[in-house]
């Protein structure tokens, strides 16, 4: 996972946008598996969320011409995740970072599509504010959300 | 430039006397810049949550770090427009108070105000130059995970 925080241009910030949530809806696979019922219900409408997204990036970007960034048959994962704990832990992370790529958009896009990264800027930073609650963390809100820290 | 961020801060206590004031004035103010108005609300919506605080103590552990996110980006946003914080009174002149009693009734009040403070931290997330973007959409974004902690 490439981390490429200040793009250059709107292209480039979109391209590595749809990286990161690829990223995320490979992570909600192990993620779901070790909730159980409404917050794996959860886990399911926050990768279809990220679904979203990517669709919509990849039209994007495929109707400009350009080259698209591959999926990968698979990600590593910043910790193994073998329980509940560590699964809302990496829910959080996956939100925070996924945010990230969005904010770093807002920069190099104007009008419509820097309201697009604005909404999922946002829907990241409320969902990882959800798995906050979940996993009893405190405070479940950060300052700056999607800010490098 | 007081007197300008009076009239643009649309509390009710500033009356038709600040715009008088404004266009009669003979030290010409600098122009406004669009953020100072959104630094106050920051500032506004810091006091918001104190003064929830205040009405019912039992609120603290929640709503503290949501007024000192609100007061990090009142401090942010000034810094980005090179215009520092104003001491002493409260942007819009007047201080809010909140009712002790209805807990509910409090937190409802506090997420409809960050619910307007969500939209216009968006609108001029989309309205700013780049070099201003992340910043306001970090603050949009913290007040849309404000309302859900709230909820």
């Amino acid at each position: 996972m490439s981390r490429r925080l200040a793009p250059a241009d709107a292209r480039q910030a979109l391209a590595d946008a749809l990286s990161a949530e690829y990223a995320a809806i490979y992570a909600y696979g192990p993620i779901g598996v070790q909730l159980s019922d409404a917050e794996r219900r959860a886990a399911r409408s926050a990768e279809a969320a990220h679904r979203a997204r990517r669709d919509a990036l990849v039209l994007q970007l495929s109707g400009d011409g350009g080259q698209l960034p591959a999926d990968r048959a698979g990600y590593a994962l910043p910790f193994p995740v073998t329980d509940r704990a560590g699964a809302l832990r990496l829910a959080v992370e996956i939100e925070e970072r996924t945010g990230a790529f969005w904010r770093a958009a807002l920069p190099v896009t104007s009008g419509a599509e820097r309201t697009r990264a604005l909404n999922a800027l946002t829907d990241c930073a409320v969902r990882a504010t959800r798995w906050r609650r979940a996993a009893r963390v405190t405070p479940v809100t950060v300052a700056f959300p999607g800010r490098p820290r | 430039m007081l007197r300008a961020g009076a009239l643009l801060a649309v509390g009710g206590s500033t009356g038709p006397l600040a715009g008088c004031d404004l266009f009669d004035g003979d030290e010409p103010a600098p122009p406004p810049d669009p953020l100072e108005s959104l630094a106050d609300e920051s500032r506004e919506l810091a006091a918001r949550h104190r003064a929830a605080i205040a009405a019912d103590p039992s609120l603290a552990d929640w709503l503290a770090p949501i007024a000192e996110a609100h007061a990090a980006h009142a401090t942010e946003i000034r810094r980005l427009i090179g215009r520092p914080e104003p001491s002493g009174a409260t942007p819009t002149g007047t201080t809010p108070t909140a009712t002790p009693g209805d807990r509910a009734a409090l937190l409802a009040a506090l997420r409809e105000a960050e619910q307007r403070g969500r939209q216009s931290a968006a609108k001029a997330c989309v309205a700013a130059p780049g070099e201003r973007a992340a910043l306001l959409g970090s603050v949009a974004a913290a007040r849309a995970t404000h309302v859900e902690a709230l909820a």
